[in-house]
């Protein structure tokens, strides 16, 4: 691939971040859709604690990698390990690792025909079987965490999109978990609601929560990010610290990109 | 790159692994599935055998012992024959009845968009009033309130010089070749036709090349007509006109439309009309109002805009549903069997009641439907599948 | 998704989805009477030719139809049968008691649902953001009457053509009776009134009970609307579980599953109702074991409706099912719950909110279809219609105009009402626009 000298990809992309203790281990995984390979030879530590950013063009299939960390995709070759737990048919370890990873989608996928309160209450009552009481005792402090406390008795067709998207991310909160997956969460936002979003996240991310983050926020990256993964057509091309990614790119690829949306 | 393995690592129980879990659970349900059958089958065959009843389909070669009226059906004609009878009859009434509610169907839909407010209320009472009653009212409501206390016996037909009517049939006169040349006839036909066809595929070429309106329906038309007489009279087939009339209590000659088929025909096409306007009107209210704009802002004409902008998009919205009214007319025509046309479904009650096995028979009347059913929903699949916007991949 | 029928087709009861009437032409300036008959029905040379024929038309419908009603038609056949048209040969005459309170109970059932659609009406407004607009009572008892006109009708027809005044109180009292219950579940509290749907059961069940228990009669001795009602409601309540569990099977992603429930369901849908009447009529005999006791003729109807009913339920289903995005379930799997789970409190909720509608087409369509089981000799209203015409007093004298004008009234009425309603429900709920 590249013929830089002092840049080694796997070295960049296998030593874990944050706390330096593993979180999730990604081995040469594979992804096809079909005839298509969606993702190849994916290689990612990701360490306790630590914030990834996933960028890349559309297309590039971070969507995807985030999306097989929680079995939404079956990855088809390779290992995924999240906390310890393999990524397996195995139906017990598959709602193992989805108890502890929390997601948040592009489209928010609120629950419509529940209040705000009931779509953050559902998961902790439904798979943690925790009493009605704690639940939303819960939900309600995650809903302060994300300042929308006064929503509770809504519904989420009565809010704005920004506001659906925190509660969207207090709902996955809710759960307890230990990784946070993000997936183009404020692509779908109107501008000015953009910060409301962001500002939830990097308080996220500042109390200790290993998150990966698929987005266009290269602010949010720069700010945020311990480290940032760069892929293209399902392969990660470039992985290094925001400071080695923006100021200094190795990869071809990765400077067209950047060129192209800075 | 890493050797080849599977992802999922080392194999979970065998209770807990989803492909496992997978294929067993199908394996229950079709086991199951199965079991019920195949009980069903046991009961089916045993309370046949204790009855005295045959099991198989060897019956069907033995005389059905009942006539049909207007048809070649004797007593000594094989059940199987008797049968097929029915199935004609089925798809005569369904045949026609397609025909006319589509007609009548797309007439009152646009009727119910009219300007003029006298047709547009009209259309809508027309469309409320007899959707909402069933079709079996109506089938026994034209037959038996209306054809049969308004038409006379027998005995007492009207006859005019075309027609034969009483509440038995309604007879009427129709072309015949008694020195024969039918077959030359209906050639001829097929020249006239493709000749007509040819002239219009002439035309929309000649448009295509200068611009100039191409007027293809009427050139074709007026080829067709023109060919056709032509041929006639150089072929000087010997054309008759087959008079109905009445001699005591029958009658001879002419097109018996026997008022049972009457009354399901008219039973069929009233309501099922109703629905398909309801189609038509949903389906053109349905395209998009900037279409219309659109089209307005090109400089089409009303005319144009209908034929090459609403209706195009308007008919893709009407296919299925449309076809699906097509479908439950065929169904609904087994409702004859209140009113006594030989349909398939009187035949097959008929073959019953003299004593041969139920289920084989009833197996025999669904077949044919299904049959119908399949055939009307694979065009309608085929005309869908051409008529589908192409989109992304 | 392209798939092997016209997926359209549940469509086919309720009116196309799409929009109302056309609007009238906007009334810029106000127009005379005389320039509204000219712009609206004689504006070109081929308008002035529909409204004459068409006038024609309709005048001579009309006039026929007035002339049948007040002139020609012998109504005492529907006023000396009303009870068999109701309840056909209701065991015992004097026990139509239990008939009566079983319509009263009924009746509040109906009155307690209506009430409680619009407070749900409400809340999806209140969900969706909207006002909720207030009525004044004028204009509150105006469009109820603008609605259920064809009910009232229908009971001054009964009213006018019994000619006792026990008729008409007896009318009265349903009406009150609906009006009461209605006015009651708008003002239940909160907690009582989310169990609407339940006390509604319960009522439907006592009507049920006071029919058949305690020395009463079972349903194979009903008939007249009593059973056209029995078998439509009976029907579509018993084929929901089965419809379901066939929507979830064709939905499903084993492929064997799918198989067999895309068979079941095509096969069905293929085939008239007569001909599974038929088969229930005749085989239930053969197909269950011989020292088995066979069922009597209402229940072998209601099996034949139930199972046909259930694959066109399946499909409407299915078409909730599928306006379900697939983001509910991504969601529903993200935050850990199980498979069932997912479907129980995520897809299904949505799920049959989306299709109440088309259920309701689809009672609409079975109320129709019920009239069939008169082929097989029950007696249903339509049943009842045409075997009164054989009465010692009628026969041979052609009433069969009278008494199916009745039935078909009835039916109508019914229908075009529920029709009506489901249109509203469905403009409410906001289904397809989400």
């Amino acid at each position: 691939m590249s013929t830089e000298t002092n840049y080694d990809l796997t070295r960049a992309a296998m030593e874990p971040g944050g706390t330096g203790e593993v979180m999730i281990e990604i081995h040469d995984m594979d992804k096809w859709f079909g005839d298509f390979q969606a993702l190849k030879d994916i290689n990612l530590v990701v360490g306790k604690q630590e914030v990834v950013v996933v960028i890349g063009p559309s297309g590039s299939g971070k969507s995807t990698l985030i999306r097989c960390i929680n079995r939404l995709e079956k990855h088809d070759e390779g290992t995924i390990v999240v906390d310890g737990v393999e990524m397996s048919d195995d139906l017990k370890n598959i709602q193992e690792i989805r108890r502890e990873v929390g997601m948040v989608f592009q489209s928010f996928n609120l629950f419509p025909h529940l209040t705000v309160l009931d779509n953050v209450t559902l998961a902790p009552r439904q798979v943690r079987n925790w009493p009605k009481a704690k639940a939303e005792e819960e939900a309600m402090s995650q809903l302060e965490r994300v300042k929308i406390p006064e929503q509770a008795p809504k519904y989420p067709g009565q809010l704005s999109g920004g506001q659906q998207q925190r509660v969207a991310i207090a709902r996955a909160l809710a759960m307890q978990p230990k990784v946070m997956l993000f997936d183009e969460p404020t692509s779908a936002l109107d501008p000015e609601m953009i910060k409301e979003v962001l500002d939830a996240m990097v308080e996220l991310a500042e109390s200790g929560m290993t998150m990966i983050v698929v987005t266009h926020e290269m602010g949010f990256a720069r700010a945020v990010a311990d480290r940032v993964v760069f892929m293209a057509d399902g392969q990660i091309v470039e992985v290094g610290t925001p400071e080695h990614f923006f100021e200094n790119p190795q990869e071809e690829r990765t400077k067209l990109f950047l060129s192209q949306i800075l | 790159m890493a050797a080849s393995t599977t992802a999922g690592g080392p194999r979970p129980p065998l209770w807990r692994d989803v492909r496992v879990l997978r294929v067993v659970g199908q394996i229950a349900f079709a086991i199951l599935t199965v079991a019920f059958l195949w009980w069903i089958w046991g009961n089916l065959t045993d309370n046949l055998q204790s009855r005295n009843l045959p099991t198989g389909f060897d019956y069907l070669s033995q005389p059905g012992g009942f006539i049909v009226q207007y048809s070649d059906v004797t007593s000594s004609t094989p059940i199987w024959k008797v049968i097929l009878t029915g199935v004609k009859n089925t798809l005569l009434v369904s045949a026609v009845g397609i025909v006319l509610a589509t007609v009548i169907g797309v007439l009152i839909g646009i009727g119910r968009l009219s300007n003029n407010w006298l047709v547009r209320k009209g259309s809508a009472l027309y469309v409320e009033a007899v959707r909402n009653i069933p079709v079996l009212v109506w089938i026994i409501f034209f037959f038996s309130a209306l054809l049969l206390p308004v038409l006379p016996v027998v005995e007492e037909s009207v006859t005019g010089d075309l027609f034969v009517a009483n509440n038995r049939a309604i007879s009427v006169a129709g072309p015949t070749t008694p020195s024969g040349g039918a077959g030359t006839l209906w050639l001829l036909g097929l020249v006239a036709v493709l000749a007509g066809i040819a002239v219009a595929w002439w035309r929309t070429r000649r448009n295509v090349r200068t611009g100039q309106p191409h007027h293809r329906v009427i050139w074709g038309l007026l080829t067709a007509i023109v060919v056709f007489a032509i041929g006639f009279v150089v072929a000087g087939v010997d054309v008759g006109l087959d008079r109905p009339a009445r001699e005591g209590f029958a009658v001879t000659g002419g097109f018996a439309l026997s008022t049972p088929y009457l009354g399901v025909l008219i039973g069929l096409v009233v309501y099922t009309a109703s629905h398909i306007a309801e189609i038509v009107r949903g389906s053109i209210l349905a395209v998009p109002k900037g279409q219309q704009e659109a089209a307005q802002a090109l400089a089409l004409s009303g005319f144009q805009r209908m034929r090459y902008v609403i209706l195009p998009q308007a008919l893709r919205i009407m296919v299925p549903p449309t076809a699906n009214q097509y479908l439950n007319l065929t169904k609904n025509s087994s409702l004859a069997i209140a009113v006594g046309y030989a349909d398939v479904m009187q035949v097959v009650k008929t073959v019953i009641g003299n004593g041969r096995p139920a289920p084989q028979n009833i197996a025999i009347a669904m077949a044919v439907y299904l049959a119908f059913s399949l055939t009307i929903s694979f065009f309608t699949n085929l005309y869908n599948r051409r008529i589908q916007y192409v989109g992304r991949s | 998704m392209a798939d092997t029928t016209a997926d359209r087709d549940m469509a086919a009861e309720t009116a196309m989805p799409g929009p109302p009437d056309p609007p009238e032409r906007p009334q810029v300036a106000r127009l005379t009477p005389m320039e509204w008959v000219r712009e609206n029905l004689f504006s070109t040379w081929y308008d002035t030719l529909m409204t004459v024929v068409f006038g024609a038309g309709l005048v001579f419908a009309i006039y026929r139809g007035l002339r049948f009603l007040f002139v020609t038609g012998r109504w005492e056949i529907i006023d000396r049968n009303m009870t068999n048209l109701m309840v056909w040969l209701w065991p015992n005459r004097p026990d139509l008691l239990r008939p009566w309170v079983a319509l009263f109970l009924m009746v509040a059932a109906v009155g307690l649902l209506a009430g409680r659609a619009v407070r749900v009406a409400a809340t999806v407004a209140e969900e969706a953001g909207e006002p909720i607009e207030e009525l004044s009572w004028r204009e509150n008892a105006l469009r109820v009457l603008g609605r259920f006109w064809p009910f009232v009708m229908l009971l001054v027809f009964i009213g006018w053509y019994s000619g006792s005044p026990e008729t008409w109180l007896m009318e009265l009292l349903v009406v009150v009776d609906l009006l009461a219950f209605r006015a009651l579940a708008l003002r239940l509290p909160k907690a009582v009134a989310d169990r609407t749907g339940l006390i509604a059961g319960l009522l439907f069940l006592a009507a049920f009970g006071t029919l058949t228990w305690f020395g009463g009669h079972g349903w194979d001795d009903w008939g007249g609307l009593m059973l056209t009602i029995f078998l439509a409601a009976g029907g579509i309540i018993l084929s929901f579980p089965l419809g379901v569990g066939l929507a979830l099977g064709r939905r499903s992603s084993f492929p064997i599953v799918r198989t067999i429930c895309v068979t079941y369901i095509e096969l069905i849908r293929g085939v008239p109702l007569i001909t599974l009447l038929f088969m229930a009529s005749i085989m239930l005999g053969f197909f269950l074991p011989s020292d088995f006791n066979s069922p009597a003729g209402v229940t072998r109807a209601l099996v034949a409706i139930i199972l046909f009913t259930a694959a066109y339920v399946a499909e409407i289903v299915r078409g909730g099912l599928q306006s379900v995005p697939q983001g509910q379930i991504e969601a529903a799997q993200a935050v850990g719950l199980s498979p069932l789970k997912q479907t129980r409190l995520i897809v299904l909720p949505q799920a049959l909110r989306n299709v109440i509608p088309a259920l309701v087409g689809q009672f609409i369509s079975l109320l129709k279809d019920t009239s069939l089981v008169a082929i097989i000799g029950q007696f249903e209203i339509l049943g009842v219609a045409r075997r009164i015409t054989n009465q010692g007093d009628f026969a041979g004298q052609g009433l069969l105009a009278e008494t199916l004008f009745f039935a078909a009234l009835v039916y109508w009425v019914l229908a075009y009402t529920m029709s009506r309603e489901s249109q509203r429900l469905e403009k409410r709920l906001g289904v397809g626009e989400r």
